[in-house]
């Protein structure tokens, strides 16, 4: 890779990080306001650990609640029980988190379990879930939650770094997904895409490939988690379930587009906005994810990113009667996922 | 003793729910996530009647028909769409769709009747029947659903579109090659199993009461016993509601629910893992 | 009776079938051949119905039937055998039969026990679940299932596939016996023998093209003809004739 394309490919992700890392100064400091924004970016890495999953290995992993509440849960009990330093609870618990969605994907792969079976089986899982952070009380507390001040790293009470240190998680993390691509997993990514079964026979071990990325994904859920714990001070069963996290994640991908890099940011961005527009109407969120999710899937099922490129393609074509070399560069920085946009 | 009754009873008003979820995969590849959204508002319909007065019996029977007519209205908008595509894009936008619908209707019942319930009584609440106290609930509940059942039989094994509802469940290009319009039997099918989930919230009203907020636990309910009895078999499906049913009903009054919620999910998970085409498939 | 105009056919925005036309008249016997993956199942997959024409025109018994719904098409009397059959399993082998007639209702009995003559094999079985017969028993039963809809014209679609030698030389028999019944019969073969013994006109598709259209006697006299467009080495001789297997 020479330097250049270096460039171009760091590009997109340096300029959303610029551009998000100035976001607070629009806030003026408001707790309220860097709160959803912080909550903004934990679901970007959520959407950006979905995208690998389903946007480019077909893993329907609709757990991701369930694994970001298990990394949450499993820090803070190891914090609050055994007495662990925040920092090698967390750490634990990303790891533990990456081996179940490690697991997961293993049997899957193992069975043969098509896209339809993964979903069925990952949605059994986050109600098991669900229903054992009720069940075992003594533990978790119940329905109640936890708090957890004084149990991490006291982000909760520094808004200002809290979302500081989320977005370099963000930023990392798309800047590990940019090498992924462009790695013999994205070329891996791509065969899968096409025809799992050619892929297997051209001797890509497509279980390698899926489990892998499935540790990754789920290890980023997992360190989120627990992040989120520390952020939002408390933690419950409510905050992890289906609705509240995998449903904006499926949204927010949807509204971003899959498969891209910048998707899951923009995804994220466009969701929490339409978020806080109706939240003053109670009930009406949920009427609104549920419609969102239809329209989008129907009409919109490209996405807001690869709609983008497009349309600033046409623009330096327009003004410049040729193709930029700038937005030559930007629409690869994306091109790993743009061609596998068409996605049932 | 009477658990288990009331486990059978239980089992019947899930079989309601979960035949309808069988008749909507078999026929259209949709597993239909709305499913229990469509029961509530039947439900929802005949309390509504009941507070402005009218008659209970008209009320629910007003509640079913509008459950059918809800599900008549989903498959000629939404489930068309995906029943222009094939094989995995239509299982996958059908299940996107119909779970962006579970998620509006829930909002809407929510936030519109937040404190609408049915409650259905019937004299008294219990009657002793050969020596064992009884839910009057439990008997009406019965009743309903057998005579629901009976007449679904007597449909499918007389009838001729009965008879190309078996077999496009078994083989939908087979089906066409007979001379089966599938299009027209899928929709009959579609409004069956709406007709069948309004059945099963009155139901709901006998046992205890039926709330907006339900739908969701319908669905999960009808998709675990659809899974372990086989999405594509209807006997299957039907002996898993009444074994899942005394399950319930049996793990319920012993160690509560939320380990009852995780031994049926996992049962549900296990099967596909182990038997995917169901338990109870094609068995005899 | 059937007459295919210019038909191009596909999938998904791939061409198939480029530009075929065929005629079919009454009460005869075609065959179109051709290697794996020339066309023939979709072509006959573009006459019934299963898949949208591209361009061109499918007239049967003089109207129009293409863009019609398969089970229109199955109504009209032009009844297609899949060469993957496409059964009930779950059902009995009477039940299968008795679908077949789902859209011409009436006279069951005599329909079947018509099919049960030419198939005495199913009549054995006629309790049997269809999933559980075997390989010819079930090409055997689709065939018996088609005709309960009292077809004019019946498509099969390598009908020999999976039978032993002996059982193909049975069931050519009997599609002979159908002919004779005034079953008009279009068929798709690899197996180019036994076609030709029963065919009288034939075609070849090779690559979504017809190459070749002409009476079984011109292809099967002309041995530079079948070596060209069939491949064959050997001189071929038709199963029809009163000759056993090799």
């Amino acid at each position: 890779m020479n330097g250049r394309r270096l460039l171009s490919h760091a590009v997109p992700v340096l300029g959303t990080g610029m551009a998000l890392a100035v976001v607070p100064l629009f806030l003026g400091g408001s707790p309220y306001g860097l709160r959803i924004t912080s909550l903004m970016l934990i679901l970007a890495i959520y959407a950006v650990a979905f995208n690998l999953l389903f946007g480019h290995t077909r893993q329907l992993f609709l757990c991701v609640g369930a694994l970001a509440g298990l990394g949450a849960y499993a820090s803070v009990i190891l914090v609050r029980d055994l007495r662990l330093s925040p920092f090698l609870a967390t750490a634990l618990a990303t790891v533990g988190v990456g081996l179940v969605g490690g697991i997961l994907s293993y049997v899957g792969v193992r069975r043969g379990l098509g896209v339809l079976f993964v979903g069925i089986i990952t949605v059994a899982v986050s109600l098991i879930f669900h229903n054992l952070l009720l069940g075992l009380r003594q533990y978790t507390n119940g329905e109640t939650g936890i708090s957890t001040r004084g149990l991490g790293f006291g982000l909760g009470e520094t808004p200002e770094r809290a979302y500081y240190v989320l977005l370099a998680v963000l930023v990392l993390s798309l800047g590990g997904y940019q090498l992924l691509m462009r790695s013999r997993y994205g070329l891996a990514f791509r065969a899968l895409e096409d025809d799992e079964l050619n892929a297997e026979l051209s001797g890509i071990d497509v279980t390698r490939y899926k489990v892998g990325t499935a540790i990754l994904a789920s290890a980023l859920i997992g360190l989120t988690g627990a992040l989120y714990a520390d952020v939002n001070g408390f933690i419950s069963p409510a905050v992890f379930a289906l609705g509240h996290v995998d449903i904006p994640v499926l949204i927010a991908l949807l509204l971003g587009g899959m498969g891209t890099t910048l998707g899951p940011v923009v995804g994220a961005v466009g969701f929490t906005l339409v978020d806080e527009l109706v939240r003053p109407f109670g009930q009406l969120t949920v009427l609104t994810y549920g419609i969102l999710l239809i329209v989008l899937f129907l009409i919109f099922r490209e996405g807001m990113v690869p709609l983008g490129i497009q349309l600033f393609l046409k623009l330096g074509r327009a003004l410049s009667g040729r193709v930029p070399r700038e937005a030559e560069g930007a629409a690869e920085g994306s091109v790993g996922g743009s061609e596998s946009t068409q996605r049932g | 003793m009477s658990i288990l009754l009331d486990g059978l009873v239980q089992g019947l008003q899930l079989a309601l729910l979960s035949v309808g979820v069988v008749f909507v995969y078999g026929l259209g590849g949709v597993l239909n996530l709305a499913h229990g959204q469509v029961a509530v508002s039947g439900g929802l319909v005949a309390a509504l009647l009941m507070q402005n007065r009218l008659p209970p019996v008209l009320a629910c029977v007003a509640g079913i028909l509008f459950a059918g007519l809800v599900a008549l209205l989903l498959d000629q908008t939404l489930l068309r769409q995906a029943y222009a595509r094939r094989g995995e894009e239509r299982l996958l936008l059908g299940i996107i769709l119909t779970l962006g619908l579970s998620f509006a209707l829930d909002g809407f019942f929510t936030w519109r009747y937040p404190n609408v319930a049915l409650t259905l009584q019937l004299g008294s609440p219990y009657v002793r029947m050969g020596g064992l106290t009884v839910r009057t609930g439990s008997l009406a509940v019965a009743a309903l659903a057998l005579t629901a059942f009976l007449l679904l039989l007597g449909f499918l094994k007389t009838t001729f579109l009965g008879k190309a509802v078996r077999c496009i469940i078994q083989n939908e290009v087979g089906a066409w090659l007979c001379g089966v319009n599938v299009h027209r039997a899928r929709t009959l099918t579609v409004v069956l199993s709406g007709l069948l989930a309004g059945v099963a919230a009155v139901a709901q009203g006998f046992f205890s009461y039926l709330g907006p907020e339900m739908g969701t636990e319908f669905t999960i309910l009808a998709l675990i016993v659809a899974v372990v009895g086989g999405v594509r078999s209807l006997t299957g499906t039907f002996l898993a509601s009444l074994m899942l049913g005394l399950v319930n009903a049996a793990l319920s009054y012993t160690v509560g629910t939320y380990i009852t919620w995780i031994v049926l999910l996992a049962v549900a998970a296990s099967t596909l893992l182990i038997r995917p085409e169901g338990l109870l498939a094609y068995w005899p | 009776m059937l007459e295919v105009r210019n038909l191009w056919a596909g999938y998904n925005g791939i061409t198939v079938l480029r530009d075929i036309t065929l005629e079919v008249p009454g009460r005869s016997a075609t065959a179109v051949l051709g290697p794996n993956g020339a066309g023939k199942t979709t072509l006959f997959r573009a006459i019934a119905g299963l898949v949208r024409p591209q361009r061109g025109r499918v007239v049967f018994e003089g109207s129009p039937i293409h863009g019609l719904p398969p089970h229109e098409i199955a109504r009209r009397g032009l009844v297609y055998v899949p060469a993957e059959r496409e059964l009930f399993p779950q059902l009995t082998v009477l039940e299968n039969l008795e679908l077949g007639a789902y859209s011409s209702p009436g006279d069951l009995r005599s329909r079947l026990r018509r099919v049960f003559d030419l198939f005495p094999r199913l009549a054995e079985r006629r309790g049997q679940r269809a999933g559980t017969l075997s390989g010819g028993e079930q090409q055997m039963l689709a065939i018996a299932r088609a005709l309960m809809g009292r077809p004019r014209l019946i498509l099969l679609d390598e009908p020999s596939t999976g039978l032993a030698p002996r059982l193909v030389a049975e069931l050519y028999r009997q599609l002979a016996a159908l002919q004779e019944e005034g079953v008009t019969i279009l068929l798709a073969e690899q197996q180019v023998r036994a076609a030709l013994g029963l065919c009288e006109r034939v075609y070849v598709l090779r690559d979504g093209r017809m190459v070749f259209q002409g009476s079984a006697s011109e292809l099967w006299g002309r041995p530079e003809l079948r070596r060209a467009y069939l491949g064959e080495l050997r001189r071929v001789e038709p199963v029809g004739e009163a000759r056993d297997g090799r």
